[in-house]
């Protein structure tokens, strides 16, 4: 049973795809720092869509963190996304099934309980078109940064709930 | 940290863009459907141990892990010359089913049924799984979803994870399962089988009962006589998980039957300078551009194309809806077999039939005697140096090709994925729908996109494999050009 204030964190990406795989390097990074506890769970994806709905299921909070790529940004660059973003990363949508939005809005009709809060932590990336598990050195440096960043909206969570 | 006007093109970069040009009169010259490069996949894998390529070519898509999974591992037992115990094969075949459930599921609810269900004209907005469930209700939307949970349940329980499964190894399976285990898949098998059989009274009540539908099937639009390409068993009938390849050409006449491990003897792959993506065609007529018929190399292999090789289907009730399908287009038994069907829009039917044939077959391995048998692994003893594994992917048939040193240490990778083999019928597709829309430079923009997106949604092109990259989404965008090659007019949809 999930606790009504559980927390799910997701990195989503490529993981064999340079720096789409940036996501799932936080996320492992975070569950490295955070220690077992039995309200946030960490977890990897490599899809959007409906397989991103379905796992933000039965949680009350969702961070999620995924690869971007914006007109003229730069590599490293670190943006938090509101929910009206969500199609916007480079893997919260699926080709083949559903945009996040729509995904999302569908779960909703179905009456699956869903996040009332989702964040988003997206990270310029520079390549994503070669294969390889290393980041390039600016997206690596952002790694730290977020890992902190995420760490302490959790904790100011939890203040707040305390 | 900074907030900024966020504009993200890497959903485009990855993907496809057609380029349209017009002559003089401004109807259509030509069409082009170009796949951007992605690099370095072989340079990725060679030095590694051909052991881990079950689980890196499980990463290269989100989409299709489990039918990398499997094929990576066929041709580790090919490479390490091992033969799994039918025990192996059989849950092998179990899991592949469940994976094929679901894919297939989807395809139809999310992807092609809106086109159907809502109409080809339907707003762009509405024509998504929220759209099917705001027309067919929610319960319907539910049994979707309850669908997918339960066999990514079985895909967990036989795999070892969610995703990029881990139970593959070469000459065998890492884990055997339960009586308890099993007594669950059988009835996750039985749930699949009703919910399969719904799914098709529905295409019936709603596509076959609707006569502009059924006109839209049967228009000329999406219609090419290609060869056929399928994997059957020894009864020739359809297989998704081992048989020999079967080719058959546009009349129905079978052309090929090989080992999947001679595919370089049959496939070549065609190279054009405006793509990234090769074209495969089959070697023995060679590449004659992008035409159909008998003296064109262009082969499809799709789940109309499957039903298209087989003489049937080895489950009593995909069987029947098989037989229904030819009947409903007129086709005539000829030696045995049906001659084939070539409107494309019937890949949505056809794949209804192969989720039902998948939950069918699923059942009869769940009550296979052998399935919990603990037999489940044949230790390799040495190393034949190159190794071949072929699967039917949802999208079409997939091969792993690995050559390695004497330490099993790759030297070569080569993959041909389930959507390269359509991709010369894709583009021949998007030529046809341009030139019916486009006349004199008039172009019909909304039943452009409309329609390219049908045939898109049809094949399920999944370029993240074909190209070895992940998609967030796809974006379709269509270049119009003169024939100076500037754009007259760019048409896009998110």
């Amino acid at each position: 049973m999930k606790s009504l204030m559980a927390t799910i964190i997701i990195g989503i990406g490529n993981p064999v795809l340079t720096d789409d795989s940036v996501g799932i390097k936080v996320a492992r990074a975070l569950a490295q720092r955070l220690p077992a506890q039995k309200d946030t769970v960490i977890r990897e994806l490599s899809a959007g869509g409906l397989r991103l709905m379905e796992a933000l299921e039965g949680f009350e909070h969702a961070i999620i963190i995924d690869a971007i790529v914006t007109e003229g940004g730069e590599a490293g660059s670190v943006y938090r996304l509101t929910p009206s973003d969500l199609a916007k990363t480079r893997n919260t949508c699926s080709a083949h099934d559903a945009s996040l939005v729509d995904a999302l809005e569908l779960g909703k009709s179905l009456g699956l309980m869903l996040p009332h809060e989702i964040g988003i932590w997206a990270i310029e990336a520079g390549d994503v078109r070669t294969f390889s598990e290393e980041l390039t050195g600016p997206v690596q440096a952002a790694v730290p940064r977020v890992v902190e960043a995420v760490i302490r909206r959790l904790n100011e969570s939890a203040g707040l709930a305390a | 940290m900074k907030r900024i006007n966020i504009n993200p093109i890497t959903r485009l970069e990855g993907h496809g863009t057609i380029e349209i040009f017009l002559d003089e009169r401004g109807d259509v010259a030509n069409t082009y459907f170009q796949v951007p490069e992605l690099r370095g996949f072989e340079q990725f894998c060679v030095g590694r141990r051909a052991e881990d390529m079950p689980d890196i070519t499980s990463r290269i898509c989100g989409v299709c892990p489990e039918a990398h999974h499997m094929a990576s591992v066929k041709a580790l037992d090919n490479l390490f010359a091992v033969d799994p115990p039918s025990a192996a094969k059989k849950l092998r075949e179990l899991f592949y089913m469940a994976f094929f459930v679901t894919d297939h599921t989807t395809h139809f609810y999310a992807l092609g049924g809106p086109d159907f269900i809502l109409g080809p004209d339907a707003p762009p907005a509405q024509r998504n799984i929220l759209g099917v469930v705001k027309k067919v209700g929610l319960e319907i939307g539910k049994q979707v979803i309850e669908c997918r949970a339960r066999n990514y349940h079985v895909i967990e329980m036989l795999g070892g994870r969610a995703i990029h499964p881990t139970a593959g190894v070469p000459g065998g399976w890492s884990k055997s399962i339960s009586e308890e285990e099993r007594a669950e898949i059988q009835a996750i098998a039985e749930a699949n089988i009703e919910f399969a059989l719904f799914t098709l009274e529905l295409f019936d009540k709603l596509v076959l009962g609707n006569s502009a539908y059924l006109d839209l099937v049967t228009s000329e639009v999406y219609l090419h006589r290609t060869y056929s390409m399928g994997t059957v068993d020894e009864n020739n009938r359809l297989n998704f998980y081992d048989g020999k390849i079967r080719v058959v050409d546009p009349e129905g006449r079978e052309f090929l039957k090989y080992n999947p491990s001679d595919y370089v003897s049959h496939i070549a792959e065609r190279v054009e300078p405006w793509t990234y993506l090769k074209f495969p065609y089959l070697k023995k007529l060679g590449w004659k551009g992008f035409t159909d018929g008998a003296e064109s190399g262009v082969y499809t292999a799709t789940p109309l194309a499957r039903l298209n090789v087989c003489d049937g289907l080895a489950t009593s009730r995909a069987q029947e809806q098989f037989e229904r399908f030819y009947q409903t287009f007129g086709s005539q038994r000829v030696n045995g077999r049906f001659q084939p069907v070539h409107h494309r829009l019937a890949t949505h039917w056809a794949r209804l039939i192969e989720l039902l044939y998948a939950a069918e077959r699923m059942k009869e391995l769940a009550v296979d005697p052998e399935i919990t048998s603990p037999q489940v692994r044949n230790i390799p003893q040495r190393i034949a140096g190159e190794g071949i594994g072929c699967v039917e992917a949802p999208r079409g048939t997939l091969t792993h090709h690995y050559v390695t040193d004497e330490n099993a240490i790759l030297k070569r990778v080569n993959l041909v994925v389930g959507t390269t083999n359509n991709y010369a019928a894709m583009s021949m597709s998007i030529k046809r729908v341009a030139e019916k829309l486009i006349h004199g430079h008039d172009v019909i923009e909304e039943g452009l996109l409309n329609r390219v997106e049908m045939a898109f949604r049809l094949y399920d092109p999944c370029l993240s494999c074909a190209t070895h990259s992940l998609p967030g989404s796809m974006p379709l965008i269509v270049n119009i050009r003169n024939p100076q090659g500037e754009i007259l007019r760019s048409l896009r949809r998110d």
